[in-house]
């Protein structure tokens, strides 16, 4: 009865939802009939369109894994967009530096070098909470605008192609380019580094003796200093890891889609990524869903902005109001949820 | 007519009855104690009085008016006020500014600080109640924040006080001070309404006393009218069991857990005293003392949870110093300490995870790197049946669980593969009956395996119980060891816990 | 000193000023809520739906005092639905400003291309224009700079002196302390900790609205979608940086502002050093203070954690 309870106040807010997002059509005037189905066909429309879909979700999966992670062990990472960045200005110096080498070790020695980029800016907060008692929140938030500051400024000057006038890098060797894995689509590796990423997070958060320590850092970290089991180096590591997958989110969205370093590579994906992992409950499998979800829902709105005039911001409006109707669940379905 | 009178207060929490049809009785001018073991439902009673839970069922009447306070605020507006067992003051705001917090007085919201400062002092100067008005809260000792708590309610002329275990952070001589403060109130007509479960205090300050079991009232009588024995056993419900136990075989191989003048310094503060023990395996140590004397840095630095300053801690001859909490635990000793829902589960975990919070570095449990889920199971699975938890099934989180089940999980993943030795700091504090003797039972079973164990109470029923000595800790030294022996002079213990050492040597001779 | 240096201190000064007064506004709204115990990363919702509201407003009634209302109300709006979201269903703080962000930013750009369409000139409304305090304006250099400006600038001068009586002298600023550091204590000595907190958050939607109005009313004269750009995350910077001292907030809004103007002088004259250069500067000297700071100021207790009263 309870889970059936449950089970029903996530309907309601999915009926909510879907009141609100007709109230916005209504307010721009369009039919409805014709928005959803440009949102539908948007999505599922053709086989490109369901391809955009895997690419608008693979730096989702990637830093909502990263935020998963630091969930896990209570370091609350709002940081990832920054360690996105990081990530991207790993892959483009390492390729540009190492320019000869061959793809087979440059491939993984970027994905290293973001993962390094990322951890390393990740881990500056983590230190200061673990080892101070400084609130994650507002750093991971100050180094955001820190990395991306850092962006700007190289590709105006060191990384800066000298013969575009627009702040932006040269193209990437091709060496450091992931593969498109799809023809005549952008679906690129990045999408298969993603999932692999996801089975790499599960069985080391959910099997390894380390997830272990992890998680109940997370949950009770007094009874873990009293088991020996110590806080400082399970903050240390899972933020490491946190900011590390969000600097492969930032390696394959330079050398799988971009394949140059600019400014603006993400637009909030860092953001949206704790988004999913609370929608994805910071379980890997959840965040795959839920990743891909929040991509359906963007290319969706792409293709009602199209056909139906509908701005495409109705994605965040509905992002905002999912996210706070399930914070409000249990007062909203208080009734449903504990009777009987 | 009676000041204040409660009927059939009804409460429960999570579906189990924290009152059960209470009723509660107060005449103006006396001092009346709320007798009760832990978890008998007194704390939950007054809270209800004062607004901070709302009762099921039930009537309240205060000075004859039928009440119902929602909050605190509605309780103090009709002078009822209330010292919770953890004071509530505010520690980054002064004496001062605690005691006037949420009162609107003249000038408010611009306070004439001097002006209440005056005020203060006259009320805490009338009961002789010392202290410094303008001190942070931060850095007051425990008695005087009660003190503050005392005066706060004066203050806003609280004709009912309600205090909630007043003297278990106090020494004695600080409950002497204490109770002629008490005197002096209801000299003055105040009531005074006392949450405890020392009867020693109820037979030496109350009027009268209401006993309470597992939600029930017992009965209310006059205190002078009954003896120690009687309220104990109205409290308890049956007479104290008498543990048998066998002398101890010394083993002359093994050391046991052995402290060397061990002392602890944190931020300058003096915590532990060059404590020096010797427990031999098959044998129990009980440590008597007043809560707050050092009981938890001592387990804590034999575990290595903190680093002492100085000394050694050996087991079985090898010396502990150095090593981490983990590579004492590999070494074989078992942890209980009194606040398991903090430091010994995690309660949102479930009963697998938890007993891995110990064995998940174990080989035992480990294939190429992962955790063998099945076996950790059936370790689980084994615990359960060995100690007879009480569990819809392992992934349950141990947040569903009873108190007594909690623990029980406790020692079954501590008490796993007969450890050396066993450190329990309030092994039984918030159990029913049934789960405290299963606890007792559990640490004699490990003491004639050879365990060397390591008992610290509060409660000194069971020190006596259990002990085969007792050494008595006040303010981080031991300030004696004894054999625990029917000629043992209890009134000497009583003493030295109070840090009496040459009065209590006087009564020996 | 020489006058060419002085009118070039008093030009940046000005500039300073003007670019901190957002931050200001918003810094003190967020010190005030924190102080309470809610910690409210959605700022740069509140002071976006300021602008919105204040500025469409306006441009309907031409009357800039409405707008200014409007912003407020605006402010306040986003403000309590995350004080209900943390204080009423005990959510985690954090997400539910970050989802207000999202929903705030989405909401106000798709109303605005609902009212306007994709204009291709932006529609525009008036701006407060600059009021001389008599005498006062006549100091050098400090005048021009404080009081020569428009009413953003005075509401948040008056906000600060406000504040600092609020926190420091009145007996409202130690019940929000209580209720921020030991809210079952607040409880137990007879306040109302929900009442409080849902204050704290009223005061600063009212302070997060003015600040976005300013951006609106008294910087810009239109809206465009994220017209904040990030002004609120700055003002959580400025917190943290004053240590939610209501001076400490002025002073490094005022050092945030200075870097800003600063960029903006930079840009026009196309001196060839990235700008990004100081949009950083706050951001790495809050970092500094960070670890400068460990150990000596310290959060509130309760901060970020919700309250319940029944809780066993």
């Amino acid at each position: 009865m309870k889970r059936f309870g449950k089970l029903l106040s996530f309907l309601g807010i999915a009926v909510l939802t879907l009141l609100i997002t007709i109230l916005l059509i209504r307010l721009v005037g369009s039919s409805v009939d014709q928005a959803f189905s440009s949102f539908l066909s948007g999505i599922f429309g053709s086989f490109y369109s369901v391809s955009e879909v895997m690419v608008k979700a693979t730096p989702l999966i990637l830093t909502g894994l990263g935020v998963a992670v630091g969930s896990r062990s209570g370091f609350i990472n709002i940081g990832a967009e920054g360690q996105l960045y990081m990530g991207a200005i790993a892959v483009t110096c390492i390729a540009f530096w190492l320019n000869d080498l061959p793809a087979i070790v440059m491939i993984p020695l970027v994905i290293l070098g973001g993962f390094v980029f990322g951890g390393v800016w990740s881990v500056i907060p983590g230190f200061l909470k673990a080892r101070f008692g400084i609130s994650e929140v507002i750093t991971t938030l100050m180094f955001n605008y820190i990395a991306i500051s850092i962006v700007g400024i190289l590709v105006r000057t060191l990384l800066k192609d000298p013969s575009n006038s627009l702040p932006m890098s040269s193209f990437l060797p091709d060496s450091a380019t992931l593969p498109v894995i799809l023809s005549s689509t952008r679906l690129h590796a990045g999408f298969l580094v993603a999932l692999i990423s996801v089975v790499l997070v599960w069985l080391l958060v959910w099997k390894t003796p380390a997830g272990y320590e992890m998680r109940a850092v997370g949950l009770n970290p007094r009874a873990c200093k009293c088991s020996g089991i110590s806080v400082y180096k399970n903050i240390i590591r899972s933020s490491l890891i946190s900011g590390g997958l969000a600097g492969i989110a930032g390696v394959c969205e330079v050398a799988g889609l971009h394949h140059k370093l600019l400014e603006g590579i993400s637009p909030g994906y860092g953001y949206i990524a704790i988004i999913v992992a609370l929608l994805g409950k910071n379980h890997p499998v959840g965040v795959v869903i839920s990743a891909l979800g929040i991509a359906a829902l963007q290319v969706g709105s792409l293709g009602m902005q199209r056909a139906a005039g509908v701005p495409t911001s109705i994605s965040s409006i509905i992002m905002g109001v999912v996210v706070l109707l399930i914070l409000a669940r249990k007062s909203i379905f208080r009734r449903l949820l504990t009777d009987e | 007519m009676a000041l204040l009178s409660m009927k059939n207060i009804n409460k429960s929490f999570f579906g189990k009855m924290a009152n059960n049809q209470v009723c509660f009785d107060l005449e103006p001018g006396e001092i009346h104690a709320l007798l009760g073991e832990n978890g008998a439902g007194k704390t939950t009673l007054m809270n209800i009085l004062y607004g901070i839970y709302a009762r099921d069922s039930g009537d309240i009447l205060w000075k004859g008016q039928a009440v119902s306070f929602a909050s605190p605020r509605a309780a103090i507006a009709c002078h009822i006020g209330m010292v919770h067992q953890h004071f509530m003051l505010v520690p980054t705001l002064t004496v001062s500014q605690n005691i006037t917090l949420g009162l609107r007085e003249k000038g408010y919201p611009f306070p004439d600080r001097k002006a209440l400062n005056a005020a203060i002092t006259d009320v805490s100067e009338k009961y002789g109640l010392q202290i410094d008005v303008g001190a942070y809260i931060s850095t007051l000792s425990v008695g005087e924040q009660q003190r503050v708590e005392i005066i706060k309610l004066l203050y806003r002329d609280a004709e009912l006080l309600i205090l909630d275990e007043p003297t278990a952070m106090l020494t004695p001589q600080e409950t002497e001070y204490f109770f002629a403060v008490l005197r002096k109130l209801r000299a003055d007509g105040h009531s005074v309404i006392i949450i405890t479960h020392r009867i020693p205090e109820v037979m030496s300050i109350t009027d009268r006393v209401t006993v309470l079991r597992d939600g029930y009232n017992v009965v209310t009588v006059k205190t002078c009218d009954f003896t120690e024995q009687e309220l104990s056993q109205y409290m308890i419900g049956r007479q104290l069991h008498s543990i048998q136990r066998e002398p101890i075989v010394p083993d002359a191989g093994s050391e046991g857990l052995v402290l060397e003048d061990v002392s602890l310094k944190e931020n300058g503060m003096e915590r532990l005293t060059s404590l020096s023990l010797q427990i031999a395996p098959g044998e129990i140590v009980g440590v008597a003392g007043v809560d707050g004397n050092g009981q938890k840095e001592l387990v804590e630095v034999i575990l290595g949870i903190r680093k002492h300053s100085q000394g050694k801690i050996k087991l079985g001859g090898l010396d502990m110093s150095a090593m981490s909490v983990l590579e004492h635990k590999k070494l074989g000793i078992g942890y209980i300490s009194d606040d398991r829902q903090q430091d010994g589960l995690v309660m949102d975990m479930n009963l697998t995870d938890n007993m891995l919070l110990k064995t998940h570095t174990d080989p035992r449990f480990i294939d190429h790197g992962l955790i063998n889920a099945r076996l950790v199971r059936e370790d689980t699975q084994k615990a359960v049946e060995d100690y007879a938890i009480k569990t819809p099934g392992l992934n349950t989180p141990l947040r569903y669980l009873s108190g007594g089940n909690q623990q029980k999980l406790i020692l079954a993943r501590e008490m796993a593969g007969d450890p050396k030795a066993i450190v329990a700091l309030q092994p039984t504090r918030g159990l029913d009956i049934g789960a405290t003797e299963f606890v007792q039972q559990q640490l004699l079973q490990h003491r004639v395996k050879g365990c060397s164990i390591l008992l610290i109470s509060a409660d000194l029923e069971e020190v006596l119980l259990l002990s085969d000595r007792i050494v008595v800790i006040y303010k981080g030294r031991f300030m004696g060891i004894f054999p625990n022996t029917k000629e043992l002079s209890l009134s000497h213990i009583g003493l030295m816990m109070a840090g009496r050492t040459s009065e209590a040597r006087k009564e020996s001779l | 000193m020489d006058s060419g240096v002085i009118a070039l201190v008093t030009i940046y000064l000005i500039a300073s000023v003007r670019m901190a007064t957002p931050l200001i506004l918003a810094g003190l709204g967020e010190a005030i809520s924190e102080k309470a115990g809610i910690i409210n990363i959605g700022v740069e919702a509140i002071m976006l739906s300021g602008a919105f509201f204040s500025f469409i407003v306006s441009f309907f009634t031409g009357n800039l005092l409405l707008g200014l209302l409007a912003g407020t109300a605006g402010g306040i709006m986003v403000s309590m639905i995350h004080g209900v979201l943390s204080i009423h269903c005990k959510a985690d703080q954090t997400i539910a400003g970050l989802a207000l962000n999202f929903m705030v930013m989405g909401l106000t750009s798709f109303l605005f291309l609902i009212v306007f369409g994709h204009a291709t000139t932006l529609p525009s409304c008036g701006v407060f224009s600059e009021v001389k305090i008599p005498l006062l304006w006549r100091i050098p250099m400090i005048g021009p700079a404080l009081f020569n400006q428009n009413l953003f600038v005075y509401i948040a001068l008056i906000s600060i002196v406000l504040t600092a009586i609020f926190f420091y002298k009145t007996e409202w600023g130690v019940n929000l302390l209580a209720v921020g550091e030991h809210p079952q204590a607040a409880n137990s000595a007879g306040l109302n900790v929900f009442a409080v907190r849902y204050y704290a958050c009223f005061v600063n939607g009212v302070l997060g609205g003015l600040g976005g109005a300013s951006i609106t009313l008294g910087q810009l004269g239109f809206f465009m979608e994220n017209v904040t750009s990030g002004r609120g995350y700055i003002a959580l910077v400025a917190v943290i940086l004053g240590r939610r001292n209501p001076v400490g907030i002025f002073a490094a809004s005022m050092v945030i502002g200075f870097s800003q103007a600063l960029q903006f002088n930079l840009q026009t004259l196309g001196i060839p050093i990235p700008s990004q250069v100081f949009s950083m500067f706050p951001y790495v000297v809050a970092v500094i203070v960070l670890f400068l700071s460990i150990g000596k100021s310290r959060d509130p207790a309760a901060l970020g954690i919700p309250y319940e009263r029944n809780k066993r």
